[in-house]
């Protein structure tokens, strides 16, 4: 009869518990990462007495969590490859814009009005108006080419910062899982349920995929590694390698360029490993600015200091029309050129192709005195617009590239490629969205909760808790019945 | 399809919402715009082939600007050439009816008076200028062209206009090919390199197929004393002197420059025509230009209005399904 109270008892705790669960399942069903527990729960050991093998009621033991590893697994290397493309997405994105000229003007209209300016001036070039329209159009190619080498480096900069953060996240994440595996461990060791830790690090282990492709394992002792691919490991048990990020001279960086940031361990900082990172946020920033965005710059300097030459070459053969003197030797007199010389840049002379665009302006002669722009091919002709014309033949002379394109068609590939690039990385993005949404449905389907299934478990357990008490209360009753017999 | 918990319902449901409503977005913005992209990475080869057409627009339009700038030169020089015709009829109806002895030397003293002034009219033609630049000076054109003696003063400078891309047409007649008949040979030519245009070549005595008497070419010589100043002069002088062999002589000269007028003429005309043609072909093409250039950027508005009715009603029966869904719960039941 004692019996029979006990195995009510035990059916009583092991209810109870199952409730509990249910509870704390239906509490977390919107807790992130978080994934449903159930009770399990055995017969007791049956015990032999007076012949008959007789059960001994129910006992509870453990809470398990319903987890996937292998699609756990698979949500991670989904998780990377989206973050990657949404990433590289955001940024390409950005760098279009400095070449989107479908609302607004940018360089290819800017260098058609240069041009067509001096069409203009050849037209009239004696007359100084236009000599000062031609000036000013010159400016606002200057200018454009600054726009859009000056926006590039931000970009650049920008993802130098991000870069940064990502590392300071990374750091952050690395060691909030070091703390979660110590927790795990500890637990395990008094064989205490380790479920809710587990779904939180699994959680960070997640946002750490984000960065950078890893992989993940448990040693034969028990300690969790995590590592990522092409670098080693990150984390073995209750020990990370702490990353750090900084700015490094381009002898020693991947972009080749000056004051990038780059990824290092801070115990070994000598050892540059940006470039060893596979997929993610890292990789993507990496391509977007080493690739991408260095790539057009070098696009855009080159076609900068190719301009500049080609129309101080031409130029440079003319005679300036100063008041149109009929004087064919320039003199100097204190200091004051008067008369028409020849010889004179429009542009001041680029020293290198590296930051010719930036470094693009009018000549000094030019800046001072639009009169210094030249349009004769002889001097003392004031209607001579041989110049004129050369310099604005050039705008459809395939002077590019080995004679293969114009500098408009120059331009305008490099404009066609990002926007090739950036439809590329939106097409990647919306297929590696459509790929962790799956798996994370999936996941869900296994891992979440569903309240209707809660309710339902609710009920049951519900009413096993009654019939359990019902159970010791007929168990008390019997014992009444006998004690009466006594009296 | 095996367990559906909360999440995974919710998640299905966020994901097709937010695919319905970033197109919707997509339909919404090009119904704003009217146009089918508006960044380079929504066509990339349409965006590339839409700028270097808006740059050929640009181009076309101050091609226009060139060749109205050219016409009017042009249209200014043949003028100049008509009233030098007419000046030379008349001093050539002079020249014949004074060719006989039949007036007196006092008649013809004043007749010379008429044909000095027929002198500076030419000599005044010879120094016109629109606004600041003379027309007959070659590249010297801020000098005037002429002296009071009738010697030149510009060079053989021929200006050339860009008309249409690489079509470079000579505007101008300089001083020495409308009054001395000096022939340089100017072809409208495309495609040349103004650096290559020639400018002070001196003209060569060359023979004029297109003039009447191959006699008078011999002797069109390159000097002031053919000159269309110079054989009024001589008219004038002539009549002063009552010399009526001279005035004779005259007479084939005046037939000569006459002819070389009108040539000069047809070769304004020529280029003035070559301009129009140009022009209409420039026309034509901004048409097609701007017609090439609506089939890539603009949106297709009858489908795109379409799409928008279309991708609604997906929306609203998207928005129906998961009220369906999120609204039913085994809990209301339990009560």
């Amino acid at each position: 009869m004692t019996n029979l109270l006990n195995i009510g008892a035990s059916g009583l705790a092991a209810a109870k518990k199952s409730l509990q669960t249910t509870g704390h399942n239906i509490s977390n069903v919107n807790t992130e990462g978080y994934s449903r527990q159930r009770v399990t729960q055995h017969t007791n050991a049956p015990v032999f007495k007076g012949g008959i093998m007789q059960g001994t009621g129910v006992r509870v033991t453990g809470v398990r969590r319903i987890h996937d590893q292998y699609l756990e697994r698979r949500i991670l290397s989904n998780n990377t490859e989206k973050n990657y493309y949404e990433n590289l997405h955001d940024q390409l994105s950005q760098v279009e814009n400095v070449f989107n000229e479908m609302e607004a003007d940018g360089l290819t209209f800017v260098l058609n009005k240069f041009f067509n300016s001096f069409r203009e001036l050849a037209n009239q070039p004696e007359n100084d108006v236009i000599r000062s329209v031609v000036r000013d159009n010159a400016v606002l190619v200057t200018k454009d080419f600054q726009r859009v080498h000056q926006t590039l480096d931000n970009l650049s900069h920008d993802i130098d910062l991000n870069i940064e953060q990502e590392v300071n996240g990374i750091n952050s994440l690395m060691s909030t899982i070091t703390y979660l595996n110590k927790k795990i461990a500890n637990l395990e060791a008094i064989q205490d349920e380790t479920g809710d830790f587990r779904d939180q690090r699994d959680l960070a282990v997640k946002k750490l995929a984000k960065s950078f492709k890893i992989s993940t394992y448990t040693e034969d002792d028990g300690s969790f590694v995590v590592s990522a691919e092409g670098v080693g490991t990150l984390i073995s048990g209750g020990h990370y390698q702490e990353l750090g990020a900084r700015a490094t001279s381009k002898e020693d960086n991947s972009s080749k360029k000056d004051g990038s940031y780059e990824v290092f361990f801070v115990s070994r900082p000598t050892n540059d490993i940006t470039s060893s990172f596979k997929g993610g946020r890292i990789a993507s920033f990496l391509r977007a600015r080493n690739q991408d965005i260095e790539g057009l710059k070098k696009k855009i300097n080159t076609l900068a200091f190719n301009m500049a030459n080609f129309v101080n070459a031409i130029h440079r053969r003319g005679y300036t029309n100063n008041k149109a003197i009929d004087n064919t030797q320039a003199k100097s007199q204190n200091g004051q050129i008067i008369g028409q010389q020849t010889g004179v840049n429009l542009f001041k002379v680029p020293t290198s192709i590296e930051n010719a665009a930036e470094a693009l302006e009018l000549s000094d002669a030019v800046k001072k005195d639009p009169n210094n722009i030249a349009t004769a091919l002889e001097a003392g002709k004031p209607a001579d617009n041989r110049i004129a014309l050369a310099i604005a033949k050039l705008q459809h002379e395939r002077v590019m590239e080995n004679g293969a394109s114009t500098m408009e068609e120059f331009y305008l590939k490099s404009v066609g490629k990002i926007g090739i690039e950036v439809g590329k990385a939106q097409f990647d993005r919306k297929q590696a969205e459509a790929m962790l949404t799956q798996s994370e449905t999936l996941r869900e389907r296994i891992s979440g909760v569903s309240i209707d299934e809660e309710a339902a478990n609710l009920v049951k357990f519900q009413q096993a808790f009654d019939a359990s008490a019902k159970v010791m209360q007929t168990a008390n009753d019997m014992f009444d019945t006998v004690l009466r017999i006594k009296s | 399809m095996s367990r559906v918990s909360e999440n995974s319902s919710r998640r299905v449901i966020d994901y097709s919402l937010n695919r319905n409503k970033r197109r919707m977005e997509e339909l919404q913005y090009q119904g704003a715009s009217l146009k089918s992209m508006t960044k380079p990475s929504d066509n990339p080869v349409g965006n590339v082939e839409t700028l270097s057409l808006k740059s050929r627009l640009v181009d076309n339009e101050q091609f226009n600007k060139n060749s109205e700038y050219a016409k009017t030169f042009l249209t200014n020089t043949e003028q100049v050439i008509e009233s030098l015709t007419e000046i030379v009829g008349k001093a050539k109806e002079i020249a014949i009816a004074q060719s006989s002895d039949f007036y007196s030397p006092e008649a013809r003293s004043n007749i010379a008076n008429e044909i000095i002034h027929l002198r500076e009219q030419a000599l005044a033609l010879g120094n016109k200028r629109i606004g600041q630049k003379h027309l007959f000076s070659g590249f010297k054109s801020l000098t005037p062209p002429f002296d009071s003696k009738g010697n030149y003063f510009g060079d053989d400078g021929h200006i050339h206009i860009e008309v249409a891309k690489d079509f470079f047409v000579p505007i101008n007649l300089t001083g020495r090919e409308l009054f001395f008949g000096a022939k340089n040979e100017i072809e409208i030519d495309s495609g040349k390199d103004p650096l290559k245009i020639k400018a002070d070549k001196k003209p060569e005595l060359q023979i004029n197929r297109d003039l009447a008497s191959d006699e008078t070419n011999k002797k069109d010589n390159y000097t002031n004393q053919k000159s269309l100043f110079s054989q009024l002069e001589v008219l004038a002088s002539a009549l002063q002197n009552d010399d009526s062999k001279l005035i004779q002589s005259t007479l084939e000269n005046f037939d000569a420059i006459q002819n070389r007028l009108v040539t000069l003429r047809t070769r304004i005309g020529s280029v003035t025509n070559s301009i129009m043609t140009s022009q209409n072909t420039i026309e034509k093409e901004t048409i097609n230009i701007a017609e090439r250039k609506s089939t890539l950027e603009d949106a297709d508005v009858t489908k795109l209005f379409s799409d928008i009715v279309r991708q609604q009603n997906i929306l609203t029966s998207s928005y129906k399904a998961t009220q369906g869904m999120l609204q039913q719960s085994l809990l209301k039941f339990l009560r």
